[in-house]
């Protein structure tokens, strides 16, 4: 029976993984972008939102990994070596996103042979690539069982450096400063930091149930101990959430913040708000719900769904608003519904970090804790 | 080094759209994508309306933000103040359009020209399919209409994946020769020249008529200005009133 379900799991994966590459040839060589809802005026779709959305997790999950290290927090070690490969699946899973973003993806080499170091989308490669081969240094060390400090600090000091480059990219452009790339710099390590311990909890307890592993007192202790810092960084959350929405939607008057105004009528912006932030945040208040399985599993999944809604909104609300020529026979705002490619590009993305995670799961000892 | 520049006069301009098309030839520029284009704008309401065109192009700033934001220096700088693009090294992340502050990049979503690729007659057993056609004339390639000259600095078709905008006719310039939208204006609204040199006509005209640029507060330094408006309305003179 568990053979079957094993088999029925990575059928389905494969699936994903087809449907995946049937994307990639379609979007990348045979008919183009065309495939994808983009305009000339949202440049930027779900490939780019699911982008940022997967690579903050990841390096969320990269601070998650280095609190035994960088904060001599021992008693997060059980969950260290799973947290640090759910890292590299969660990147993989953000690569795929972003190969299905970019036009001419080969032509990525010239990242090395004609480098524009004012470019933050540079530096935001540069350090994607180091950060990946230091994840998976780090790893290595782990599963020979011991853990690297330095490669912990360099790890964590890297996930920040991503992070905020991450910021400076949205919030360059002077003509759209509904991105603050100041504000974006705190946003984004903070909201991957809150996503990361989402991910923990949902593998973590997805791991205990399926491998029908018991959780021991001193798991529920440390699950528990997760749960509330969740808590406390989804509060942060909602805090700076909130205060985006009076700065740059209330407050603001310039037109160029016009676009984030309208966003705030939109579904993406509503479920960010209630699904991914407010209902968690009610339910991880509550100390029966907080310490019980599927108040952690329900949170948790919530604030990821809210959290992916919320990456769009972001992209979304810089973008709908059509300005100065491609403004022509436009109306004030443009709308976006997702093609099912743009679907499919996500679900590739996901069936990869699965197939990866699950692959690591079951051959790499994820529950073993590194000396 | 000439530092290039375009004025437009706005009181000259009819609003033809001759600088578009002649663009469009001289570029090959494909369906959907505008390296020249317009901003129109009404105001009033009927029948006190007022309707205003302006033309506009690539401004090739000199502190141009597409080009600070290029990971691979795609986009670039000539030493003559153009802004190039190469299409060798972009890798098409569309991140230029994100800076451009005058939405003037495009992107290739498909393959250029396509529709010269459909191998359908256009009237059944009349005619031969816009395939067919391009075949015999232009070897499969473009359009059968295609500029060849185009082809000196960048490709003569960009292809799909890459982005793709006004270069002020560059393969022309290197000839010697005026920007072909300037060359088709038949108001003479377009004027193109070299702002180094002080006695040039875009320097003259610079220095007679108050010019403005747009969003000229970014700091972006377009090397597009404008000026005068067109309006010959008067107005009975009155102080208005409560
Ligand atoms: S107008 Fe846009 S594309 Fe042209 S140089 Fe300025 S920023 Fe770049
Ligand atoms: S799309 Fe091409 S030209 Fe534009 S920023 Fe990206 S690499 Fe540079």
């Amino acid at each position: 029976m568990k053979a079957i379900k094993i088999q029925l799991w990575y059928g389905l994966l494969l699936l994903g993984i087809l449907l995946g590459l049937l994307t990639a040839y379609r979007v990348l060589i045979s008919t183009g972008f065309a495939l994808y809802a983009k305009t000339d005026i949202l440049v930027w779709t779900i490939p780019i939102a699911a982008y940022v959305f997967f690579s903050l997790t990841s390096t969320g999950l990269a601070f998650v990994s280095s609190i035994p290290v960088v904060f001599n927090a021992n008693r997060y070690q059980p969950i260290e070596k799973r947290t640090a490969f759910l890292e590299i699946s969660v990147l993989m899973a953000a690569f795929t996103c972003l190969l299905l973003h970019l036009g001419s993806p080969w032509n990525a080499i010239y990242f090395l042979f004609s480098p524009n170091f004012a470019s933050p989308l540079w530096w935001l490669g540069m350090l994607y690539g180091l950060y990946f081969i230091v994840l998976l240094l780090s790893f290595w060390r782990m599963h020979t069982a011991k853990t690297s400090k330095a490669l912990g600090i360099f790890t964590f000091i890297i996930a920040i450096a991503t992070s905020t480059v991450l910021g400076w990219l949205f919030g360059l452009p002077d003509a759209r400063p509904v991105f603050d790339a100041n504000f974006l710099a705190m946003y984004f390590p903070l909201t991957g930091f809150a996503s990361a311990l989402a991910a923990v909890l949902l593998f973590s307890l997805a791991y205990h149930s399926f491998a029908k592993v018991p959780l021991s007192e001193g798991d529920k202790n440390l699950y528990n101990d997760i749960s509330k810092l969740f808590g406390v960084v989804m509060a942060f959350t909602l805090i700076f959430f909130l205060w985006r929405t009076i700065v740059a939607g209330i407050s603001a008057s310039a037109v160029e913040f016009a676009g984030f105004r309208h966003m705030l009528g939109s579904g993406w912006y509503h479920l960010a708000l209630w699904i991914g932030l407010v209902i968690p945040l009610l339910l991880i208040a509550m100390p029966a719900v907080r310490n019980a399985t599927w108040g952690k599993v329900t949170s948790a999944a919530l604030f990821l769904v809210g959290m992916f809604a919320g990456r769009l909104e972001m992209v979304l609300s810089g973008l709908v608003m059509p300005t100065g020529p491609k403004a022509e026979g436009q109306p004030p705002f443009v709308s976006y519904w997702p093609t099912i490619w743009e679907v499919f590009v996500f679900v590739f993305a996901l069936a990869i970090l699965l197939l990866v995670y699950t692959l690591g799961e079951r051959n790499l000892k994820l529950a073993e804790v590194p000396e | 080094m000439p530092k290039y520049a375009m004025v437009i006069d706005l009181q000259s301009c009819v609003g033809c759209g001759a600088c578009s098309i002649a663009c469009r030839n001289e570029n090959n520029v494909s369906d959907g994508i505008y390296w020249s284009n317009k901003i129109t704008e009404t105001y009033g309401t009927f029948p006190n309306v007022r309707f205003h065109y302006m033309p506009t192009l690539c401004n090739h700033c000199s502190d141009a933000p597409c080009v600070r934001g290029c990971p691979t220096k795609a986009m670039h700088k000539l030493d003559n103040g153009i802004t190039m693009h190469d299409p060798d090294k972009c890798i098409g992340c569309r991140y230029c359009m994100y800076n451009c502050p005058y939405e003037v990049i495009y992107f290739n979503w498909q393959d250029p020209h396509k529709f010269w690729r459909d191998t359908r007659a256009v009237i059944e057993g009349g005619t031969s399919s816009p395939e067919e056609m391009i075949q015999k004339v232009n070897s499969g390639k473009g359009t059968p209409y295609s500029n060849p000259a185009r082809g000196k600095t960048l490709p003569e078709n960009r292809p799909k994946g890459v982005v793709e905008k006004c270069t002020f006719c560059d393969h022309r310039i290197n000839a010697g020769k005026i920007p072909y939208c300037v060359e088709a204006c038949p108001a003479d609204a377009r004027i193109f020249g070299d702002l180094d040199k002080p006695d040039s006509q875009v320097s003259r005209l610079l220095g007679k008529f108050k010019p403005y640029r747009l969003k000229e507060r970014l700091g972006t330094e377009p090397n597009v200005y404008y000026i005068r408006s067109y309006n010959p309305a008067r107005y009975e003179r009155t102080k208005g009133g409560i």
